[in-house]
């Protein structure tokens, strides 16, 4: 489908998302929760936080849960039931709206849908993606954490959002990427006009403070640099960089119960604990800080995109943002490309 | 939709205490063998104890089971160990890439495993062995840290009676009982006393780290194999074993999709990171 064009009132926008809240849409939007900001299920628009710029933590887990699981079990005698856990999530996100996030966070679905599909199929990871449809709010003032642009989208982009929202005064040009976003939208066509092109404000020139194509090339030639061991000397691992990424999708399957039921479950994993690549012999194959650091850097900048054609990172900054030791990666991916 | 993740149970037929610690599981789906090609690995549980990654030691062409061999030192091996014949395994692969025997015909092989890395070298040895007119001259080396860590041992002698076949197994210096009558030494020592040549031939090695790389300098400076014709396998850890959770790379390699099998060339072009 070509991108289709509306406007909408800022009053009508409230509107529509009271409509949907009616309409027994689940609408996820920053919410105020223990004096920070988090994706979280609203019950009336006046709920969603617009103002700030990004939540503490992307929406992910709707695409990604924490835990997933995989399959329930019951074991009696010699008999063992499983009981497929991906029938148990068919239609889930059917009828959740994420609505008020940013293009980055928006970004990394896409991005994310790679993995799970070279080759052999996550249907787990897929029936959410499908589903789930996505009203973003371009960004009118990125902060010094925010790299976007950089990352190949930029604070307007549309990259993976359904209805890409653009404030205009005190309205708002909603540029519509596909049928999923046009469909809901058709069911509230009292509240939207149609528009063209030619009407909606153009993208601000936003400039790139490095290029991340050299970050990669110096990636390519520079494994063993010292940078990484002095740089991440004071990375405590704690992995919080990992947990808030939009994109980082490494996992862990551990099964929950006993030998008589239970369950196994897929969850959240990081690259930046000491065990995750730690083999049963004792070896580990990354043993400093700065090599589990290398190494996402490695994935995000180098390794995904080489073999999917998209950087891992949509340039939140989150990582930054979040990170107890206040690395950051923006000024890591600057520093590198500025070696090589 | 199918679920990748969701395992088929599998019969245990026999197990098979190889040595204090470790056990051969020989399976069936089905009352038979699953397809599969040596150097595949798949997941293997007890359920509710958690998925491990092991590679198959049978050879596929032995239809009436397939094989694994272990090593107690965890939760979910615990949970294996404790397993008697008659009770199931959940299993998920066969999963990555696998030895080509094709580029092995008419040719000389010396088979090299070091303690539990013996598991894989005897999936493909024993398939070569199967069709034993297919290659040249066969050269097994086999080494464990002490006789009582020798697996498969009541098999030797099914080994060394093939034609053209020569068997050779030590342990390391300390390791031998009075009465052992196999070589004692490393195994990289052992190697390098064999008389083979780069020539027309072709080495699989599967062991610990330092065993390999010992090995590998051997066979191509002392024996001058090329690093294309000299074949291993890495053992990184993993969890889904479908390219997705992300840890077992090195480098741009996924070592569950675009291995577990290497040549020491494409070894060299990797980075440190195994």
């Amino acid at each position: 489908m070509e991108e289709k064009y509306f406007e909408i009132s800022s009053e009508n926008l409230k509107k529509f998302v009271d409509g949907m809240i009616t309409d027994n849409y689940e609408v996820i939007a920053p919410t105020d929760k223990d004096g920070d900001t988090f994706y979280g299920k609203i019950s009336r628009f006046e709920e969603a936080n617009l103002d700030i710029l990004l939540p503490k933590m992307s929406y992910k887990e709707y695409l990604l849960p924490k835990t997933e699981t995989i399959f329930e079990y019951s074991i009696s005698g010699v008999d063992t039931d499983i009981k497929d856990g991906l029938q148990s999530i068919a239609g889930a996100n059917e009828k959740r709206v994420i609505f008020g996030g940013r293009p980055c966070d928006a970004g990394a679905g896409p991005i994310m849908e790679k993995v799970f599909n070279w080759d052999y199929k996550d249907e787990f990871f897929n029936e959410r993606f499908k589903n789930l449809t996505i009203i973003s709010i371009a960004c009118e003032k990125p902060d010094n954490y925010c790299f976007c642009t950089e990352m190949q989208l930029s604070p307007e982009s549309s990259y993976g959002s359904d209805v890409l929202l653009k404030k205009s005064g005190d309205k708002y040009f909603a540029i519509v990427t596909g049928e999923k976003g046009l469909n809901l939208i058709k069911k509230y066509s009292d509240l939207f006009t149609e528009t063209t092109k030619d009407k909606v404000p153009a993208d601000k020139d936003w400039k790139k403070i490095f290029e991340i194509e050299k970050t990669k090339s110096f990636l390519d030639k520079n494994f063993e640099h010292n940078y990484f061991q002095e740089r991440f000397l004071s990375c405590i691992g704690c992995g919080v960089c990992t947990y808030t990424c939009p994109t980082c999708h490494c996992f862990d399957i551990q099964d929950e119960g006993n030998l008589k039921e239970g369950r196994r479950i897929r969850n959240w994993d990081s690259c930046q604990f000491g065990i995750f690549t730690l083999h049963t012999s004792g070896h580990n194959p990354r043993v400093t800080q700065g090599d589990r650091y290398r190494q996402r850097l490695m994935h995000k900048f180098k390794i995904y995109s080489e073999k999917f054609d998209k950087y891992l990172c949509v340039g939140c900054g989150r990582c930054s943002r979040n990170c107890p030791e206040d690395i950051d990666i923006k000024e890591v991916a600057k520093n590198l490309a500025e070696m090589a | 939709m199918e679920n990748i993740y969701l395992p088929k149970l599998a019969e245990i037929k026999e197990i098979i205490q190889e040595t204090a610690d470790t056990k051969t599981i020989r399976l069936t789906i089905d009352g038979k063998s699953i397809d599969f090609l040596p150097g595949q690995f798949g997941e293997f549980s007890l359920i509710g104890e958690g998925e491990s990654t092991f590679g198959f030691s049978s050879s596929p062409l032995r239809k009436e089971y397939f094989e694994f061999s272990f090593r107690t030192s965890g939760r979910a091996t615990t949970g294996i160990n404790g397993l008697n014949e008659g009770d199931k395994i959940a299993f998920r692969g066969p999963y990555g890439n696998y030895f080509d025997t094709s580029k092995m015909h008419g040719k000389d092989i010396v088979f090299v495993g070091g303690g539990i890395g013996m598991a894989p070298v005897k999936s493909i040895m024993e398939y070569c062995l199967d069709e034993r007119d297919k290659y040249g001259k066969i050269t097994i080396l086999y080494g464990a840290r002490t006789v009582g860590d020798l697996l498969y041992k009541n098999i030797f002698d099914e080994w060394k009676n093939h034609k053209d076949t020569e068997f050779v197994v030590t342990v390391d210096p300390g390791g031998e009982t009075p009465d052992w009558k196999g070589k004692v030494g490393f195994v990289p020592t052992i190697l390098e006393q064999l008389p083979l040549k780069g020539e027309n031939s072709i080495a699989v090695v599967c062991g610990p780290p330092i065993m390999i790389k010992f090995a590998l300098k051997t066979l191509e400076e002392k024996m001058g194999f090329s690093k294309e014709n000299i074949i291993t396998t890495l053992e990184n850890r993993m969890k889904c074993g479908l390219g997705k959770c992300g840890r077992c790379n090195v480098g741009s390699v996924y070592v569950c999709k675009d291995g577990p099998v290497f040549t020491a060339k494409e070894l060299e072009s990797l980075p440190n990171d195994f």
